[in-house]
């Protein structure tokens, strides 16, 4: 601060009062924009993860009243007739995979319990597993797209040819 | 020669024994007189200094393992075997490694309890607490991330879980979670993030607090004592510097310093004895690590699978607590409980304004405080031996002297 901007020598002056004004608000700007660009650069626009579409198989890979895991996606592919569902395995309390027990899914981590439905029973889960859209694609196969979710009673439905 | 490293030789008076402190660079950091009840062994009981001592061989043997280590999903989990079978003493570096990143752990929470029983965060200390509690989240931070780097399943599934929490955050959780992993799943992104995390930022950010924290420790006036309760010397105007002493110049440096007690004839010098103190507590703590290291090996499960958590999946023990309470609600227990924690250490010395009582080991006159921090303690001892040993498979109650159930549930 220059002193001889001040007239009096109590208070500060308009050409003093705007300096430092101007002085503050550009060095918290500077450090403001540096720290925005600093989490912006940290924050990736390309991620190279699996993608979410993915071909599960023929349909008459499946039988009938079959659950099957598809290691790979972390999922469940459930038929029942010539209805076909996908369910998630991926707990939705921390993210461990859930196993198949005998009526519905348990998870390893802390003990969360889901019925056939995906539906919590028990445990610290705080929704329900997943269900994602299943479509036929063009060379028959079951396409399934994680980044859909659709409700329980959701089902693709085959004609009866298998 | 030696004078020449030195700059005084060894002290054979008074005045050689203060310079010896004050003409060294690693010494001058301490005082050259030091209060006799700050060395007591009974008091401080060093925990402190075994932290920092742990974090130096924490520093050491995690440089010696840098120059093996490659933080790539294919060739991390390689690597600690490398160390195990081929490098020569790698199993021996790892092992200290570990063993001394868990007892820095331990040994922070000691720290912290004995200064919160001895209220030795009371004013002018307050600040300095703040900065511990900052220390405390460091070194979790530093074990947390260094948890992922041996690529084992413990480590995936550990941090599949911890982010998994910090994703239930509200408003900025999931930004939180996806800038720490770099992604949506826990995958070579990630870890190359927790390594720069691990081995500069936040070894970085913890020295120079480390720093601080002693500075302060020193501008404060040194350990807390009992006779300074209730007299802190608010400024110290120029031109009247305390007559008692010959070195109050550096008075100068901060105003509120406690000056009751500190009289020349309860002083000792710290060369010989803090250094010699500080030396030998060294050497025990070195002695443990090693010992450790020798008879109990850091472990090492299979190489990380994302499809399968083992049964139980468990974080380290000093989150086994934290995840027996995210077993009830991961919002509650992962986020509510811990950050509440969290802030009343922040404000405990805002809150807990009376000087009585400080530097006293279980004080009568802090009773109150003294109980609702040994409640907090004890409810966290109990959640962590829980979950460390009453917890099976699919996080069911398990009591440890049975056999535990076999696991028949599969895909």
């Amino acid at each position: 601060m220059n002193p001889s901007a001040s007239n009096d020598p109590n208070g500060i002056s308009r050409r003093g009062f705007l300096q430092l004004a101007l002085g503050w608000a550009a060095g918290t700007l500077a450090i403001v924009a540096s720290a925005a660009g600093a989490v912006r650069f940290l924050v990736p626009n390309v991620l190279f993860e699996p993608s979410l579409i993915f071909k599960a198989g023929k349909p008459e890979d499946f039988p009938d009243g079959s659950v099957t895991f598809l290691e790979s996606e972390r999922v469940f592919l459930v038929r029942q007739g010539n209805t076909y569902r996908c369910l998630s395995a991926i707990c939705t309390h921390l993210g461990c995979t859930v196993n198949r027990a005998e009526k519905g899914y348990h998870c390893p981590c802390h003990g969360s319990v889901f019925d056939e439905q995906g539906s919590v029973k028990s445990g610290p889960a705080p929704r329900g597993l997943a269900w994602f859209q299943v479509t036929l694609s063009k060379d028959n196969r079951l396409l399934v797209d994680k980044s859909r979710t659709v409700a329980a009673d959701q089902y693709l439905v085959l004609p009866t040819k298998v | 020669m030696g004078r020449s490293i030195f700059r005084v030789g060894l002290p054979q008076s008074n005045l050689e024994r203060s310079q010896a402190m004050t003409s060294s660079f690693l010494l001058h950091i301490q005082p050259a007189k030091v209060h006799k009840h700050s060395i007591k062994a009974g008091y401080s009981l060093g925990l402190g200094l075994i932290s920092l001592y742990l974090f130096f061989i924490l520093i050491g043997t995690g440089v010696l393992l840098m120059f093996y280590y490659v933080p790539s999903t294919e060739r991390a989990y390689n690597e600690m075997k490398d160390l195990q079978f081929v490098v020569s003493a790698g199993l021996l570096i790892r092992n200290m490694h570990r063993w001394a990143a868990h007892l820095m752990v331990l040994f922070v929470m000691l720290h912290l309890c004995r200064v919160f029983y001895t209220g030795a965060y009371k004013r002018p200390r307050e600040f300095n607490w703040i900065i511990g509690v900052g220390l405390f989240l460091l070194t979790l931070g530093l074990s947390f991330t260094g948890y992922l780097l041996p690529w084992d399943q413990l480590a995936f599934w550990a941090i599949t879980v911890g982010t998994n929490i910090a994703g239930y955050a509200p408003i900025i959780g999931p930004k939180v979670k996806y800038l720490l992993l770099g992604g949506n799943v826990v995958g070579q992104e990630a870890l190359t993030r927790f390594y720069a995390l691990h081995v500069i930022v936040l070894p970085t950010l913890a020295l120079m607090m480390v720093a601080v924290h002693l500075w302060r420790v020193r501008k404060d006036g040194g350990l807390s004592r009992p006779d300074e309760s209730g007299d802190v010397i608010e400024q110290i105007p120029l031109g009247q510097l305390p007559t008692n002493k010959s070195y109050g110049l550096m008075e100068l440096a901060r105003g509120t310093t406690p000056q009751v007690g500190k009289n020349p004839e309860d002083e000792v010098f710290s060369w010989p004895h803090l250094v010699f103190r500080e030396i030998l507590l060294f050497l025990l703590v070195a002695v443990v690590v090693l010992f450790l290291a020798i008879f109990w090996n850091a472990p090492l499960e299979e190489y990380a699978n994302p499809i399968y958590p083992p049964n139980p999946a468990k974080a380290p023990w000093y989150f086994l607590g934290l995840q027996e309470l995210v077993s009830y609600s991961a919002f509650w227990g992962g986020v509510v409980i811990p950050g509440l924690l969290v802030t009343a250490l922040v404000l405990l010395p805002y809150l807990d304004r009376k000087r009585v009582g400080v530097g006293r080991w279980f004080a009568r006159e802090r009773v109150m405080a003294n109980s609702i921090f040994t409640i907090c303690l004890l409810a966290a001892i109990v959640f962590t031996i829980i979950g460390t040993y009453f917890r099976g498979p699919s996080w069911s109650w398990v009591e440890p002297w049975q056999q535990p159930p076999a696991v028949t549930e599969g895909h």
